[in-house]
């Protein structure tokens, strides 16, 4: 079934068609649309989960590791300032092992007040143990709420979902919906591996000493390390499915590029029509879109990326006093990994706090790159005005 | 340096903090000095319920859409619902424990509603079992016809003897159409005669029939006589009947169907239920009237609701007046009363007036009606019954042999409530003593064991082992407000009668409420201290201590789990759940 739907709904299409037992959740803009349309599913009984209104998003995480912990498939959504209230419970959910899914709209932090994208908010978060996808269209967005959940339950850790504020969130596209046996085939019920259970009842999350944390804490990474074999397995299944398929990372004509951007969500889609635009005029150059940041698909990044002279990675997310954060990331991947041909390697600063990335923006990184100029600092802020 | 190769599982370790063993083996319960326990309390209303009504039980029934169910309960402690849902001064309410929340359950209201119904079905299929012995009632009012119902649905022929030649005594002689339609009650007395209970009117017992042979022609014989004479207002000057009438034969020659002419002005004396009931008709008959009373309206005996419906159909009120001397000229009648002020309370708490000195208070009517009480013609009664060579010392139930006595006449409050519940004890304790006399052994605790909630009403639910709920002594302490969780009920304003805008006329004038009003009013219901399985003890429980068990649908607690934190007392909604102290702590 074809709908055209916003990425908010997208998301609420994935949830129900996961068959979700327990939603707690909290408003916040511009996430609010997922759980309202999720309540209506609820109030009107085609989705039986239980749906929960909860006084601050702390308790609507700590309601969905409740859940989790009683062996329910749980989801919950917020943005910015919501998710940062979460950030306790978000520890909580990864290290007692919840395979829970979120979606969080990326949204500017305050103060300045704002409302609009960037990514700042669910990069904040990147240590707490929680996988992240991002996404670049609503059809991505229903597929990977849905492919979320069985990574999360294969790996018994929770699976942050993200999307652009208003780009995403609010903007309509046409998304197929799967059939719900379809989806139903994809992802069983969910059996937890480990339950509160009355009938068999066990004390969860007790003092562990020095002897065991760390053993817990290692289980925890090689969890995440373990989604790296273990996503495109499951999205080859996803693919087998519906014929669509995304991938940790997807290289964009990067054959016999010499020019690579690196981006991420709907920055992608305005960069795929650049290059484009410059293929045709015979310009060398590719992209390469990131889709999971935790855990950081290193091998992949490394081998997409041999042999290019130059990388422009754009980031719609600051860490104040080093720079974009996906630029970090690949910078410590790529370090010595080709040392006989170390690649130009900028860092671009774009669209903080929803500001417009055009062609425009992006050609002027391209040129910039392009040029050759070298830039003695990690970070290049684009269109910052005087 | 050995360093962990970072392919290699530690395989002792768990990925997450869980206990290796199961947690049952932590017998957590031993840490405890206190323990939940499920009461099945009383609800005040059913405690302040002088016919002992399990008003709890039913509006729970309704809440559950279990109309029958809710009917048939309601019907087997109280005979005439129909009848107390007008007339009875509804002491549940004032008991009940939403009334200081968002005013108090309108169980009057409801039970008005329930009894009209119940008019309108067939009767009951009660299951007895059949006795031989006949049974005589004196008297056809409340107290008369509730002992009448009782024993006949415990298997007894009854026989009703009442000297007027209608039926209802007091129901119908002295309270006023507009209060209770006559169609209600002769559609009440039409089910008793369905049932099969024997009326023989016009018979006045010790005259028309002998006590002789009420005495050895009955097994037992059940006094109701009521108390229908008008205490005699002593005043200076003229009080010859003409002057000076007595309030309850002018409420019986009105509800008769007599129209007196009463003229324009008329003062009423006293503050009871007949003085209010002379008032309204005094009223209907055209006249302006006004009620004299010694006291205030703190102290005025009346229902609350009469004196207030008095007040808006226009009867006016002097307080603090008592009547001293009567006078007369040209055919106008003059009452002096003493101006009085409230002194200190007396036995009932009610504060005494005394004079307070100064001009006397001028009166003048065309009639002056006196409704300052009634007697029981006892001394009579008890002279007739010496004649008969009883052997009677001692008026009461429990020594006199087989005469028993209730109601009005018995010294029991004067409301239909009490009379019903005087039917109900006398019919217990008469059933009690026939089945004694057939070599059945009841002991007094039996007794004891159907008493709700250390009242003096005794419940037939629990006298015929049909109580749903087998609420058992010393389980049988009332719930207090205190007990209740009102977070989870939200405030919602109680549905109130409403009146008929037809003043001065003799139709039903209080119009009730609606079907869906009561069942909204059932739904506002606490449910005082009876657990009605809403699961928020389990759902709280830490320990998961508390679950339902299927074989008896209710909920058990595994105490060697509970640790005794309350958590599930604080939670319930109802009291009734209560903690506890373990006699080893002690």
């Amino acid at each position: 079934m074809q709908k055209v739907i916003v990425g908010n709904h997208a998301v609420s299409w994935g949830v129900k068609l996961a068959r979700t037992e327990v939603i707690p959740a909290y408003p916040i803009t511009p996430q609010t649309q997922i759980v309202e349309e999720l309540s209506e599913m609820c109030a009107s009984g085609e989705l039986p989960a239980r749906f929960i209104k909860v006084e601050s998003e702390h308790s609507a995480m700590a309601s969905a590791v409740g859940a989790s912990a009683a062996g329910a498939r749980a989801f919950t959504a917020t943005s910015s300032q919501g998710l940062a209230l979460m950030h306790e419970m978000l520890h909580w959910a990864a290290a007692a092992r919840h395979p829970i899914v979120m979606a969080d709209v990326n949204r500017a932090l305050g103060p300045g007040w704002n409302i609009w994208t960037d990514q700042t908010d669910s990069l904040s978060q990147r240590d707490t143990g929680w996988l992240q996808l991002y996404c670049e269209n609503n059809q991505e967005v229903l597929d990977t709420t849905i492919i979320a959940f069985r990574l999360a339950e294969a790996l018994d850790l929770p699976v942050m979902l993200v999307l652009d504020a208003f780009y995403l969130s609010h903007t309509s596209e046409p998304v197929d919906i799967p059939d719900q046996a379809l989806v139903d085939s994809f992802l069983p019920k969910r059996e937890a591996h480990y339950k509160l259970d009355i009938n068999e009842p066990h004390a969860f999350n007790a003092l562990v000493k020095p002897d065991d944390y760390m053993e817990m804490r290692w289980h925890m990474h090689d969890a995440q390390r373990r989604a790296l074999e273990l996503y495109p397995q499951i999205e080859s299944e996803w693919l087998a499915l519906t014929g669509r398929y995304y991938g940790m990372i997807e290289p964009y004509r990067t054959d016999d590029a010499e020019t690579v951007l690196i981006t991420t969500g709907t920055v992608t889609s305005t960069a795929r029509y650049v290059i484009d635009e410059r293929r045709s005029r015979g310009e060398k150059v590719g992209l390469v879109k990131i889709k999971m940041f935790r855990p950081f698909p290193v091998e992949a990044m490394r081998a997409a990326l041999k042999g290019i002279p130059r990388i422009a990675v754009i980031d719609r997310n600051i860490s104040p006093g080093n720079g974009g954060i996906f630029a970090q990331e690949l910078r410590s991947a790529l370090y010595g990994s080709d040392s006989d041909a170390a690649p130009q390697f900028n860092g671009y600063i774009v669209g903080l706090g929803g500001r417009n990335v055009t062609p425009d923006t992006i050609n002027g990184i391209i040129d910039h790159v392009q040029s050759g100029e070298t830039v003695d600092r990690p970070d290049i802020w684009v269109g910052v005005k005087a | 340096m050995s360093e962990q190769n970072f392919n290699t599982v530690p395989l002792h370790t768990p990925p997450l903090s869980v206990s290796s063993s199961s947690t049952e083996q932590n017998i957590t319960g031993s840490w405890k000095y206190i323990q939940p326990a499920y009461h099945d309390r009383v609800a005040p209303c059913i405690a302040g319920c002088p016919t002992g009504v399990d008003i709890e039980g039913y509006m729970s029934l309704l809440r559950d859409g279990e109309l029958s169910a809710a009917m048939e309960l309601l019907q087997c402690e109280n005979p005439m619902p129909a009848i107390t849902g007008r007339v009875c001064n509804h002491p549940c309410e004032s008991r009940c424990n939403r009334a200081n929340y968002d005013g108090a359950v309108a169980i009057h209201a409801v039970e008005r509603v329930l009894g009209d119904m119940i008019l309108e079905e067939p009767l009951p299929h009660w299951t007895m079992r059949k006795h031989d012995e006949r049974i005589a009632v004196i008297g056809s009012g409340p107290a008369g016809l509730a002992c009448a119902y009782h024993l006949t649905r415990l298997g007894y022929n009854v026989e009703v003897f009442e000297k007027e030649e209608e039926l209802g005594g007091m129901l119908r002689l002295g309270i006023p159409g507009y209060r209770l339609p006559r169609e209600v009650l002769d559609s009440q007395i039409a089910r008793y005669k369905a049932m099969g209970i024997i009326f023989h009117t016009g018979m006045r017992a010790g005259t028309d029939i002998g006590w002789p042979r009420l005495t050895t022609e009955f097994s037992a014989v059940f006094i109701a006589s009521g108390a229908h004479v008008s205490r005699l207002l002593d005043l200076e000057g003229d009080c010859s009947r003409q002057s000076l009438r007595s309030g309850l034969d002018f409420l019986r020659e009105v509800n008769a169907g007599g129209r007196p002419d009463i003229g324009k002005h008329a003062l009423v004396i006293g503050g009871g239920n007949t003085a209010m009931d002379c008032a309204r008709t005094a009223l209907r008959l055209g006249a302006e009237v006004t009620v004299v009373y010694r006291r205030t309206r703190a102290e005025m005996p009346a229902i609350d609701e009469e004196i207030e419906d008095a007040a808006r159909e226009g009867v006016k009120f002097e307080f603090l007046a008592s009547p001293e001397k009567l006078s007369g000229t040209g055919g106008r009648l003059q009452l002096a009363c003493t101006r009085m002020e409230l002194g200190e309370p007396d036995a009932q708490g009610r504060r005494r007036p005394v004079p307070a000195g100064g001009e006397p208070l001028l009166l003048e009517a065309d009639t002056i009606i006196s409704a300052i009480g009634e007697d029981t013609g006892l001394h009579d009664l008890q002279a007739e019954l010496a004649d008969a060579k009883l052997a009677m010392n001692t008026w009461g139930c429990e020594k006199l042999a087989r005469v028993f006595l209730g109601g009005d006449v018995a010294g029991d409050e004067r409301t239909v409530a009490s009379a019903l519940g005087a039917g109900k004890r006398c019919a217990i304790y008469i059933d009690r003593q026939l089945r004694q006399q057939h070599g059945e052994d009841i002991p007094e605790e039996r007794l004891e064991a159907i008493r709700i909630g250390g009242s003096e009403s005794l419940s037939m639910a629990r006298w015929t082992n049909s109580d749903p709920i087998m609420r058992v002594s010393p389980q049988n302490d009332v719930v207090q407000p205190a007990d209740i969780n009102t977070a989870y009920f939200p405030r919602e304003p109680r549905h109130n009668d409403r009146h008929a805008a037809l003043l001065k006329s003799f139709e039903e004038s209080n119009t009730g409420i609606t079907t869906r009003d009561a069942l909204a009013e059932a739904a506002r219901c606490y449910e005082c201290g009876v657990c009605n399985e809403c699961e928020l003890c389990r759902i709280y429980c830490g320990e998961a201590a508390i679950q339902l068990d299927p074989g008896s649908g209710r909920f058990v607690i595994d105490l060697d789990h509970c640790k005794g934190c309350g958590v599930c007392t604080a939670e319930c909604p109802r009291g009734a759940l209560v903690m506890e102290r373990l006699a080893n702590m002690d």
